[in-house]
């Protein structure tokens, strides 16, 4: 556990901000998977960028001209099995497919990924992301929303201060791909114009769990 | 790809065509502002300084254990289901990056961004091969349609504008494109997605292998770097030896620095660590099959070299480029070769060879604004003087520079050489003090963007000794150290100088066998000749017992005050260069710090006075305070837009590119008009010469000085 303060709390969400990411306080895990629903079924369904032959397509095309999905798909592998009970509940009773893994049939794009921060870093709005499992991985990835749970009591100054985090997830591992997570996926390549959702997720949220 | 010029002339003529190109410079221009106002707020919350000296440490200890490192990163990434190559030159690298694609049955390839794989030009053996090779960074994906190499180390497309992009884009994809940024990068979403899914292998490169636990860490905004790695059953990373690291504490203190420098983030977007080969569905083991391929060419050898070592400190993240008023004007095509800015002259020297650096490493006006902003705090300036030095050892001095070398270590015969200039252009001054106004065109060629100086009718040596100095007991003795430029053009800014200092009860001397200080004659590569006068100065102020010795041009006071003991450390006379170099002093130090002068000394007329910041005063001397204090005590102050960039004339740099120096010296003189002053005051007699030969062939009304004329001219009597 972190020395937790207030400032370090308000500092993540400053940094995250200044970064595109959508900070949220929910107050419990419950309230977190309801967020999760609710932002899916608030966003337009997800671009189908390659071929999915399975995939059964809606009657709009997406922002791009790609046909979109006509079921959305939730993500959320590696979690705890009664959290996911409730997700997947609840995103049926909306439609919407929720899967915990399998990922690679759906490379073409998802809806939204929910992922579990190791650790927040206050300094610049970042989370520590566990991506060893593949599935878990490739819900923070292809998804169009990657939203990302992470508990105010985990949130560190800087990154230093999670040195040693990284350093156990790694040391005496057989192997671990982890990845620091700023903001959504974002370029300036052409013109130096700011723009966001090159290959990853289009927006990034993140809730801010108490505990 | 582009080629290398292969000598100055053709390189002028690349430059020339990289100045006519409006886009290039409204862009570089527009990103340099905006870069230097994001990078200091980002900067504000770490402590710089203390950053990039850990960096700085932590990577020279690196590479002294580069082979431990090596083998300890080995042994824990092989530990871990990584398979490790060391490859000891870029043919060697692609051939091992080719057979594994050929063992593993690839096809096809994806590729996050590596300057590396530039290094060696892997694309272009992989194609050889048959291998189809897709770039899956936006920048650089544009650039492989066009066949171009990278223009930035992190922006490989910054010389593109939209209406390109989507041409290029319209041609990939057999569609109309939209010239919209946001959709035009939606584009590369859609087309890449497919190529990830379909690819066999992926290649990556590695901004730290960490020996401590045999993990390779990537540093990217997009998210293909974690796509290449994640989606395709094969991985190879490319990375040179200099990417070893002990641990990943080194690891958490450059990336506070590395993102901050490149693009002014706190935290790029993906930091992604991968420790051991992960579980990969695509694979038929379950498990990806993960090469790392360490790359030496050269640096093993490099790491050996006392001075060149300091190289490896380098994170690439592309900073010496953000802030190098030539980049500005010229793009990186035209300032590297493949690794692009200040460090790209050097290295280009170390991993493409001679024949492409000797013209390119000349393009540094030594203006020392990427040694400020450093991440690991390299000194760029002087080690780009000293591949040319080695470049003259190597394959010969050239004509212009042996004459100088030759002439300016006789101090005599160069002094009365300069004498004699005064008849020699008396022809073309027209009788006007001040410039040569009638030099032929076919010798002024494309120096004509400014007037030329005219030599003084005496010099200052010949004046000093008919000046009296009513100092009855003074408060301190000190020297003054000229400068060709103020002894024999400008010798009436010594004297303001004199005349300041007696009314503040200093005596001042004029050792007579002073000469040049050394600085033009490095820049030209004359490691010889810039010793040998060294060691005169250094002999001929030392037998005063001066308090002080006080230069009026920021240039030799920085060369004087920290190359000397560099350039003399083998010379024996350690003690006595320490000596000399600590007492130099800077005029506006002397004068704000030393004589503690203040508003109550001067006649405060309301002049609007703007100020140029010489590189060498601000970065080279990190004097800021002083000058700018001494002008608001002076007159009225007025700041200018970009106060600290260069002037554009650098010396030497003026004369082998001086179309450069002339772009340079517009913008600045843009930034002066629109403060509105009449008057323009600076450190240093080199940007005088500079800055009013421009302002006189713009017809400015602008009078331009030396501080000491204004000081002067505004004291109270």
């Amino acid at each position: 556990m972190s020395e937790m303060t207030p400032d370090v709390v308000e500092n993540f969400k400053i940094k995250a901000g200044l970064v595109g990411a959508v900070v949220t306080e929910q107050p419990s895990l419950a309230a977190a998977v309801q967020y999760v629903v609710d932002v899916c079924a608030n966003k337009s369904p997800c671009e189908i960028l390659a071929d999915e032959p399975e995939a059964a397509v809606g009657p709009e095309k997406g922002p791009n001209g790609m046909p979109t999905r006509a079921k959305r798909i939730i993500a959320a592998p590696e979690i705890d099995k009664a959290v996911f009970a409730d997700l997947a509940a609840k995103a049926e009773a909306q439609g919407f497919a929720c899967l915990s893994e399998g990922l690679r049939k759906h490379l073409a794009g998802i809806d939204v990924g929910l992922s579990f921060a190791i650790c927040g870093v206050a300094a610049s709005g970042t989370c520590l992301v566990a991506g060893t499992q593949e599935d878990t991985r490739l819900a923070g990835m292809i998804a169009e929303i990657n939203v990302i749970v992470l508990k105010k009591s985990t949130i560190y100054p800087d990154l230093p201060s999670v040195c040693g985090i990284l350093r156990d997830l790694q040391k005496d591992a057989a192997v671990n791909y982890s990845t620091f997570i700023t903001g959504p996926s974002r370029t300036a390549d052409i013109e130096r114009v700011p723009a966001t959702g090159v290959h990853g997720p289009l927006e990034l949220h993140i809730i801010l769990l108490e505990d | 790809m582009h080629e290398a010029p292969k000598t100055l002339s053709d390189y002028r003529k690349n430059i020339d065509e990289a100045l006519k190109d409006d886009y290039l410079r409204k862009t570089l221009d527009t990103f340099a502002v905006a870069y230097r106002a994001g990078r200091d707020a980002v900067f504000q919350e770490v402590d710089e300084k203390t950053l990039i000296k850990q960096i700085a440490d932590a990577k020279d200890d690196a590479c002294q254990h580069m082979e431990e490192l090596y083998a300890q990163f080995k042994a824990e990434a092989e530990k871990r289901g990584v398979i490790v190559h060391r490859a000891a030159t870029a043919i060697e690298a692609n051939d091992i990056i080719a057979r594994i694609a050929k063992e593993n049955g690839c096809k096809r390839i994806v590729k996050s961004k590596s300057m590396t794989a530039e290094e060696t030009q892997l694309n272009v053996r992989l194609e050889e091969d048959g291998l189809i090779v897709d770039e899956t960074d936006l920048g650089e994906w544009i650039i492989q349609l066009r066949h171009e190499g990278p223009s930035h180390m992190v922006m490989p497309a910054i010389h593109l504008n939209r209406y390109q992009v989507a041409e290029d884009f319209e041609k990939a994809t057999g569609d109309k494109q939209d010239t919209d940024v946001q959709k035009l990068v939606k584009v590369a979403r859609v087309q890449l997605r497919r190529k990830f899914m379909n690819a066999d292998m992926g290649i990556s490169g590695a901004n730290f292998c960490v020996a401590e636990t045999g993990a390779i860490a990537t540093v990217t905004n997009e998210g293909n770097a974690r796509m290449v790695t994640t989606l395709p059953r094969v991985h190879v990373a490319l990375a040179g030896l200099d990417k070893l690291i002990p641990t990943l504490d080194v690891a958490m203190t450059a990336l506070q620095v590395l993102p901050r420098n490149a693009t002014a983030q706190r935290l790029t977007s993906y930091v992604t660590w991968m420790c051991g080969a992960s579980p990969c569905a695509a694979s038929p083991t379950g498990k990806k099959v993960m090469h790392v391929v360490m790359l030496d060419n050269g640096r093993t050898a490099i790491a050996k070299d006392p001075l060149f070592s300091q190289i490896f400190r380098c994170v690439r993240c592309g900073a010496c480029a953000n802030v190098c008023p030539v980049f500005r004007m010229v793009g990186g095509h035209k300032m590297g070769y493949i690794y692009i800015g200040a460090i790209g002259l050097i290295l280009t020297y170390f991993f493409h060879g001679r024949d492409n650096a000797k013209a390119l490493c000349q393009n540094c006006i030594g203006c020392e604004s990427c040694k400020n902003v450093c991440a690991g705090g390299i000194d760029l300036p002087r080690l780009i003087r000293e591949v040319r030095a080695r470049l003259v050892d190597e394959t010969g001095n050239n004509a212009m520079g042996a004459m100088m070398g030759a002439m300016m270590t006789n101090r005599k015969a160069f002094h009365t050489l300069l004498k004699f200039a005064k008849y020699a252009q008396l022809p073309f001054t027209g009788g006007d003090v001040q410039f040569q106004r009638h030099l032929p065109a076919i010798l002024l060629g494309k120096h004509d963007f400014k007037a030329l100086p005219a030599i003084a009718n005496k010099s200052f040596r010949d004046r000093f000794p008919a000046i009296k100095q009513n100092v009855t007991s003074p408060r301190m003795r000190v020297a003054l150290f000229a400068g060709c430029a103020q002894d024999f053009v400008y010798p009436e800014q010594l004297e303001a100088a004199v005349k300041l200092f007696n009314a503040h009860n200093v005596l001042v001397e004029f050792p007579m066998e002073q000469t040049c200080c050394g600085l033009p004659l490095d820049m030209m590569a004359q490691r010889k000749a810039s010793i040998d006068v060294a060691n005169q100065n250094v002999k001929a102020f030392e037998a005063g017992r001066y308090d002080y010795v006080v230069t009026l041009c920021a240039s030799c006071g920085s060369f004087l005050k920290h190359s000397y003991p560099e350039l003399l450390a083998a010379s024996g006379k350690v003690h006595e260069v320490a000596a000399f170099s600590g007492k130099v002093i800077d005029f506006s130090s002397f004068v704000h710090d030393v004589l503690g002068v203040t508003k109550k000394d001067f006649n405060n007329y309301g002049e609007k006075v703007t100020f140029h910041a010489p590189c060498h005063l601000c970065r080279g001397l990190g004097v800021k305070e002083a000058p700018r204090a001494l002008i608001a005590d002076a007159a009225d102050y007025v700041p200018c837009a970009e106060e600290e960039v260069c002037c554009g004339f650098g010396g030497t740099y003026s004369m082998k590119f001086p179309e450069v120096s002339g772009q340079i010296l517009a913008k600045k003189l843009d930034n002066v008009a629109a403060t509105g002053a009449t008057r323009l005051v600076t450190d240093c007699p080199g940007c005088v010469m500079q800055l009013r030969g421009g302002a006189e062939k713009r017809g400015m009304k602008l009078k331009v000085t030396h501080m000491s004329e204004l000081l002067a001219e505004s004291m109270k009597k």
